[in-house]
């Protein structure tokens, strides 16, 4: 009789318990696709570069269509990829994203932009703007001087 | 006596309303609380094995669990090509450098330094042991303290995995089979991202919850 009792309300406590022990199942907070894989097969076969480049652009493109948070660092693995591929533009591109969405990723991409902006203008072949200007203007020296005269501002000039 | 009998339930409860697992001694959180970084730097994997592949392939595990406990997690494989071209491609030169000084170069809050410390199969005719282990040291990026670290070890056993058939000569054979098959190809990784999610995700000793997670501040 109390052996029943007793059943019982062990039957009630694991039943109690199970809910408690599966709720710490492991849900994504971020759309990572095969991210780990896609690592870890570049890393088998690192000549397969362009097979890299494109599945993380589609772990993204998947990401953001379905409206999901890309994952940390994503952008700037993606745009890394790219600058290697040689593709400085979208590179910067994606350097970008991450700067825009993770604050504490600005002082590392304002960096890889910077480098990577400096390295398109030295690349050999036409530059984007046409003709280069004389090198006369660039001069370091050249810069902080054109602010002093500082008195005789535009209006003061124009009395 | 009943109440005895109850009391053993009544504390596994208890305890699963804790956490995950039985609550293991606390770890001190002070110095991780104050330094209270956002973002965290994966360093490339030291690796005290003669596997060569084992470095980069544990790096692959480590980003999506550190990002998942609510970090800015600096993308690893960016980090270590960056590395490179920096002049630093040994991972071990990497883990000699000052903390702040490769804190300071990302822009980051913390570090984290792993390194491998056993990743071998071991064949015994019936049986394949996969040992895989892992020590994890994150240290402040302005002070370059020690701010959390674990260790750990994991370890399986092909002749585990099988079940008996009745028939004992079956079972030897299918057992031999089986440990030849993980001797051919251990599969390491389970192991390692079983040994991360311990280490990152059990309450008491793992990574406190960090601005992105939903427990932010609130974990014990």
């Amino acid at each position: 009789m109390t052996g029943v009792r007793l059943r019982l309300s062990l039957l009630l406590l694991s039943a109690l318990a199970i809910p408690l022990a599966t709720g710490c199942g492991t849900k994504r907070a971020y759309s990572w696709g095969d991210y780990d894989s896609t690592l870890y097969s570049y890393y088998q076969n690192p000549q397969e570069t362009e097979r890299y480049v494109e599945r993380l652009g589609e772990i993204i493109q998947k990401a953001e269509v379905e409206k999901d948070k890309v994952p940390p660092g994503l952008y700037a693995e993606y745009g890394y990829a790219l600058f290697e591929a040689g593709r400085l533009d979208e590179a910067i591109v994606y350097y970008k994203k991450e700067r825009d969405q993770w604050q504490e990723s600005v002082v590392f991409m304002d960096k890889m932009i910077r480098n990577t902006q400096r390295l398109k203008e030295n690349r050999p072949g036409p530059p984007p703007g046409g003709n280069l200007p004389p090198p006369a203007g660039e001069t370091p020296g050249a810069a902080p001087a054109a602010p002093s005269p500082a008195g005789s501002g535009p209006e003061g000039g124009a009395r | 006596m009943n109440r005895r009998v109850l009391l053993v339930p009544l504390l596994a409860v208890l305890l699963l309303s804790l956490g995950c697992a039985a609550a293991p001694p606390k770890k001190d959180y002070t110095a991780f609380r104050s330094a209270n970084p956002r973002s965290i730097l994966i360093l490339p994997v030291v690796n005290n094995t003669t596997n060569v592949e084992a470095s980069a392939l544990f790096l692959s595990t480590l980003p999506i669990p550190v990002a998942e406990r609510g970090y800015y997690v600096f993308p690893v494989n960016m980090v270590k090509r960056v590395l490179e071209d920096e002049g630093l491609a040994d991972p071990n030169l990497v883990h000699g450098a000052d903390p702040a000084r490769l804190c300071n170069l990302f822009g980051s809050d913390a570090v984290l330094f792993v390194t491998i410390e056993a990743w071998t199969a071991r064949y015994m005719v019936l049986d394949t042991t996969v040992t895989v282990e892992f020590d994890y040291v994150m240290k402040d990026g302005k002070t370059g303290d020690t701010i959390w670290k674990e260790h750990r070890q994991v370890v399986n056993s092909s002749a585990g995995q099988s079940r008996g058939s009745g028939n004992p000569f079956v079972d030897l054979v299918a057992m031999a089979a089986t440990a030849a098959i993980a001797k051919a190809a251990p599969n390491y990784m389970p192991l390692a991202r079983q040994s991360n999610d311990q280490v990152l995700n059990t309450p008491g000793i793992g990574l406190p919850a960090g601005p992105y997670h939903s427990l932010y501040g609130k974990d014990p």
